[in-house]
């Protein structure tokens, strides 16, 4: 059976607001980025010790989110499941949306924005993760491109073809993505289990977002949804989320085990403010409570809940992110193992501290702006929903 | 003759950076490392610090708001054993110990290996630098050090007229650095454009003779000499960065 698309009208009030809103979040974020260029990036929570801050997490987070395109193409894409196809023109475009907030959240991060455009082309470094990711990112977004364009113009043997391309570099945009950190020098970095993690959570904040908004838009739009697609993904997002915890639990119990980590592990974590996200937002919030909702028989089936695990996944991950860069960071390298520094002039020594500021709160809700302005637009101005989504493969 | 010496170090700079070794490049053949001796190195003396700071404009760290956004090339720390009981607690305090601590010019530097745009590198004789006309700010570099001691150009201040050194360039904001060695003062030429080395601002001004930097391949330099006879320490050596920077009495 033919699906057919169409564009909202995009003339309600509550669409108007919607684009007000989100508007007005990337204005906020547009002056909140020229004051931090001007004023230079020491207005912001970084310090010397604490380089990489709320920006450099947002990245990540972003970049993860755009998984849920993944998720839909590796369904029908590689694995057959025709029933999921209209989804995929609202998931590449959101994976597109993500890609670019991903960018310009690290975009915005630079010390000399204006030899961004410039230097890393004329200067490229096989051998640095900031330069691969580029490409993994810029690539990933010129294959959704092509992946809309082969939805939108019906082009099936190309849609498959995409599909699968789009399914196997998203997995090396997600390992590339957690490379960055992986394959660095800090201890609570350093991990070859990182990158495949990161496809995990990736694919788990991904699916969750993709659930939570394919419910919304059908409901607010009075689109006729099978409850049982979102179950499907329901479940499937229960397997990823099992996948993340257990990574989780390996990386912590290795550094617990091994001596030379356990002090690191101990601060990881019990240390503070971080920990906190780690066992409140990520793993109860974020972890144990939606597995509970997903694998019980009746709430694993009931819409309401599936989209409350979602949105609590979507929290979890954003906390999964905090808690990978920054204690990474704020836990210093011991530079001289069995002595202890008792005065440092210079700076302050121990556990460093990072306080996320307004600017960079105001640079995220920006960004955030931005993609939400932007999918506001594709949906009035693109055929990207379905009339309905109903199980029913050709 | 600051002229001459900008003009080499240009061309050196050209050279390293586009990494092609000259045959007939003066750095050929050279390992510039350092020697500190923590036993020589007094507990309440900065000189090293102040004259670091103001042969490289690189500005002290009251001038700025946030105390943590200061950038130290060259810092001291004072450490001791860590202690476990109150007994132990006075025979550690009496054993305490100032430790000099710079950019390791490593190599193999985990800084230039991660460096986007290539802004980082490391030359021919071994000194790690970084091209501040090239640098993006992106701070990976922080990141990748496993010393700490990389340092970032958070926000433009100014260093006072009369602090200024006029022969060095100002700090510019939004890049990351750390020491060069005095990588200028070992580049000099006179007038005629032969080599006229003069030791770093810091081993210049310590009157202890606690340092000591200079090429560990000339069997006649202070450093060849000082890593023959004693006992030294690197930090962290078991990352395999290769520091180049060594300690005596650590």
């Amino acid at each position: 059976m033919e699906i057919k698309f169409e564009r909202v009208e995009g003339t309600s009030f509550q669409y108007r607001v919607a684009l007000l809103v989100f508007g007005g979040f990337a204005l906020v974020g547009l002056l909140s980025t020229l004051w931090v260029m001007k004023y230079g990036i020491g207005r912001t929570g970084m310090t010397n010790r604490v380089p990489w801050g709320l920006q450099i997490v947002m990245a990540v987070y972003y970049i993860g989110l755009s998984a849920g395109s993944l998720v839909i193409s590796g369904l029908y894409g590689v694995f057959g499941k025709l029933e999921y196809k209209p989804f995929a023109r609202i998931a590449v475009y959101l994976a597109t949306l993500f890609l670019i907030a991903g960018l310009l959240s690290i975009l915005t991060d630079q010390g000399r924005l204006d030899r961004v455009f410039v230097q890393p082309f004329v200067h490229f470094n096989l051998q640095s993760m900031f330069s691969i990711n580029p490409i993994l990112y810029n690539g990933h977004i010129l294959i959704c491109l092509i992946y809309l364009w082969a939805l939108f113009t019906e082009r099936k043997r190309t849609t498959t073809v995409v599909a699968t391309l789009a399914f196997g570099w998203a997995f090396c945009v997600h390992s590339g993505t957690g490379a960055i950190f992986g394959f660095g020098a800090r201890v609570l970095y350093e991990s070859p289990l990182l990158p495949a993690s990161f496809v995990a959570a990736a694919m788990a904040s991904g699916t969750a977002l993709m659930i939570v908004m394919i419910v919304g838009l059908f409901r607010a739009t009075n689109r006729p949804l099978d409850d049982e697609l979102i179950c499907w993904l329901g479940r499937f997002l229960a397997i990823c989320v099992l996948v993340v915890f257990y990574f989780l639990f390996v990386e912590n119990a290795y550094r617990f085990y091994v001596v030379e980590l356990r002090e690191a592990a101990h601060y990881f974590l019990f240390g503070g403010f971080h920990s906190l996200l780690f066992w409140i937002g990520l793993i109860f919030f974020g972890l144990v409570v939606p597995m509970c909702i997903l694998f019980n028989p009746r709430t694993g089936k009931s819409i309401p809940w599936i989209v409350l695990a979602s949105s609590l996944v979507i929290f979890g991950v954003l906390c999964e992110r905090y808690v990978i860069v920054v204690p990474g960071l704020t836990n210093p390298p011991d530079l001289f193992p069995g002595m202890e520094i008792v005065h440092d002039p210079a700076l302050v020594e121990g556990y460093a501290t990072y306080s996320i500021s307004t600017q960079e709160v105001l640079q995220a809700l920006g960004v955030l702006g931005v993609v939400g302005f932007l999918f506001l637009l594709g949906l009035k101005y693109l055929e990207l929903l379905p009339t309905e989504a109903r199980i029913h493969p050709d | 003759m600051a002229g001459g010496s900008g003009a080499l170090a240009l061309r050196l700079l050209t050279t390293s950076s586009a990494g092609a070794p000259g045959k007939d490049s003066p750095l050929a053949g050279k390992r510039m490392g350092m020697v500190i001796d923590v036993g020589k190195c007094q507990p309440d003396c900065d000189k090293c610090i102040k004259a670091c700071q103001q042969e490289n404009n690189v500005v002290q760290a009251a001038a700025h708001k946030n105390h943590e956004l200061a950038v130290h090339w060259i810092r001291k720390v004072t450490i001791r054993k860590k202690i476990e009981t109150d007994e132990k607690a006075k025979k550690a305090e009496a054993a305490q110990k100032s430790v000099i601590l710079v950019c390791n010019h490593c190599d193999n530097p985990p800084c230039a290996q991660v460096c986007p745009v290539r802004a980082t590198f490391k030359r021919e004789d071994g000194i790690v630098l970084v091209d501040h006309h090239r640098c993006i700010g992106c701070r990976y570099c922080m990141i990748a050090c496993p010393y700490n001691a990389r340092y970032f150009n958070f926000e433009d201040v100014e260093v006072h007229e009369e602090d200024l050194n006029k022969d060095r360039p100002k700090r510019s904001h939004g890049v990351a650095e750390s020491c060069t060695l005095c990588a200028h003062r070992l580049d000099a030429v006179d007038q005629d454009g032969n080599p006229s080395p003069r030791v770093p601002a810091c081993v210049e001004a310590c009157e202890n003779g606690a340092l000591a930097v200079g090429d560990m391949n000339d069997k006649t330099s202070t450093v060849y000499e000082l890593l023959r006879d004693y006992a030294v320490k690197r930090l962290k050596e078991d990352l395999g960065t290769e520091p180049k920077v060594h300690y005596i009495g650590l």
